[in-house]
């Protein structure tokens, strides 16, 4: 039997799920660069180290990110993947795609690249992995005319992305597909042209269950939620307790703030209590909905570890009704990236700014009022609301 | 556009280039010129990227600014 040229990497593909060991070995069979590429990742392996060079080239005419430069430091093992750009394309809203669309994307980036996608990346791109510099117009340009723009990178806003909302969920709050596909319109130039201290994501979430992770990876989250009851189907309720659901174990005591009652025959919500943790909704269904009121909630400063500790989003706008065009929503938007851009060092994102110099200079910056939604834990101390002044004129 | 904010941005790449460092964030740039608009000095260094005057360069997390003969060489040719 023929030896494996790559041993350690064939290590990846003895586990129970899928790898992308074989995907790349399937794509290096007709790919000369996803051949280098698997073998320079062998060597990575053995090497226990990574073998490339980040950085460089960022797009194409006229626009400042989208693509990742990305190169070999061993083009004399691996002249294939000398160059191997990411070109990130922003997908379509909700990541609904026909298959005709998705051929056209395939066809281009077979013609242009090496083959091999990120189907998505965390920022919610399609990610074509390995170009060369030669390769990165032109496959735009083919790009284009399919239909396609690249997404964001670097110190920009990157690609807004959502949840597949009312496209496909019967919880939807607000059209997060529809807010999505507007702001990302409207903010065409911050997304290409990066002017930013550092990067900026937008995700939107049309319901509390928070499917796109907005609260901790979003440095502006919005995520849809309703105002007054909601909303029960008795029939439905009882049809729930004769099944196996054990309501009172597995509904009531659950629920983080202990908003419900059930006494075998009704099911009462002290809706005042509920923080929309959507526990009971997601259980029971067909008994319980969302209420009738709806519009979303605004949160900032949501970020992954680098560079100073993660962070979850922070309430600043506890409800706001959404409709097109959406220009309340906007604004607000413009005059947060404006303060952040006018205070924050280089490398700093919202949530860090934010946290250095405290939330009440963010309120006033962006021309926002103190509410009691904002308090951000229990037992947080809501005077770091206050002004001196204000605490003085109480005080009178 | 200020032809003449323009030309101190330019002036102000070459002059700072002359060190060690190459590669500046915006931020630099504001801060070079504290008595101009923030605003003022973002639309010009878009302009003059837009005449390749100044070129982006990209870790991909962060985006930096530069004059073109101070971009990396084996990296090939900025678009």
């Amino acid at each position: 039997m023929e030896k494996s040229k790559t041993p350690l990497l064939d290590e990846l593909e003895k586990g129970k799920w899928p790898s992308f060991v074989t995907d790349m070995k399937q794509a290096a069979q007709k790919s000369p660069m996803a051949e280098d590429l698997l073998s320079q990742l062998e060597l990575s392996y053995k090497d226990k180290i990574g073998h490339w060079k980040h950085g460089g080239i960022v797009g194409v005419k006229g626009y400042g990110g989208g693509v990742i430069g990305r190169y070999s430091d061993r083009p004399d093992l691996f002249p294939n993947v000398q160059a191997f750009h990411t070109m990130r394309i922003n997908h379509p809203t909700g990541w609904f795609y026909k298959t005709d669309a998705l051929r056209n994307l395939c066809d281009v980036w077979d013609k242009h690249g090496s083959g091999l996608t990120n189907m998505h990346g965390s920022t919610g791109d399609a990610i074509l992995l390995g170009t060369t510099t030669e390769h990165i117009q032109p496959c735009f340009d083919d790009l284009s005319a399919a239909g396609f723009d690249l997404g964001g990178s670097g110190s920009a806003l990157r690609t807004p992305s959502a949840c597949v909302g009312p496209g496909r969920c019967e919880w939807a709050c607000i059209d997060s597909l529809d807010v999505c596909y507007n702001l990302t319109m409207e903010f065409q130039d911050k997304i290409h042209r990066p002017m930013f201290p550092y990067k900026f994501k937008i995700k939107v979430s049309a319901c509390p269950n928070d499917c796109v992770a907005s609260i901790a990876r979003s440095d502006f989250s919005i995520i849809g939620t309703w105002k007054g009851k909601i909303l029960i189907n008795p029939a439905e309720v009882t049809a729930y307790a004769s099944s196996d659901l054990d309501i009172q174990k597995e509904v009531c005591d659950l629920c983080p703030t202990k908003c419900m009652e059930w006494d075998s025959k009704e099911l009462k919500i002290h809706d005042e209590d509920c923080t929309r943790c959507m526990h009971c909704i997601n259980l029971m269904p067909k008994a319980l909905r969302p209420g009738k009121e709806k519009g979303a909630t605004i949160l900032v400063g949501g970020k992954a570890p680098i560079v100073e500790g993660a962070l979850l989003s922070w309430v600043i706008v506890p409800f706001i009704k959404l409709e097109p065009p959406y220009t309340e929503l906007k604004e607000l938007i413009e005059r947060i990236q404006d303060w952040w851009d006018e205070n924050a060092k280089s490398r700093e994102r919202l949530g860090e700014l934010i946290k250095r110099l405290g939330m009440r200079v963010f309120l006033r910056g962006v021309g926002l009022p103190a509410v009691p939604q904002m308090v951000k834990a229990p037992r947080s101390n809501p005077y770091v609301f206050f002004w001196p002044e204000d605490i003085k004129q109480e005080v009178k | 556009m200020s032809e003449e904010l323009k030309k101190r941005i330019t002036d102000l790449f070459h002059e700072k280039s002359k060190g060690d460092k190459k590669m500046f964030y915006i931020r630099d740039v504001t801060k070079w010129l504290p008595d101009e608009d923030r605003h003022a000095i973002q639309n010009a260094v878009k302009v003059l990227l837009d005449e390749e005057v100044l070129v982006y360069w990209s870790s991909g997390s962060s985006s930096y600014i530069m004059l073109p003969e101070f971009f990396p060489k084996e990296e090939g040719t900025c678009s």
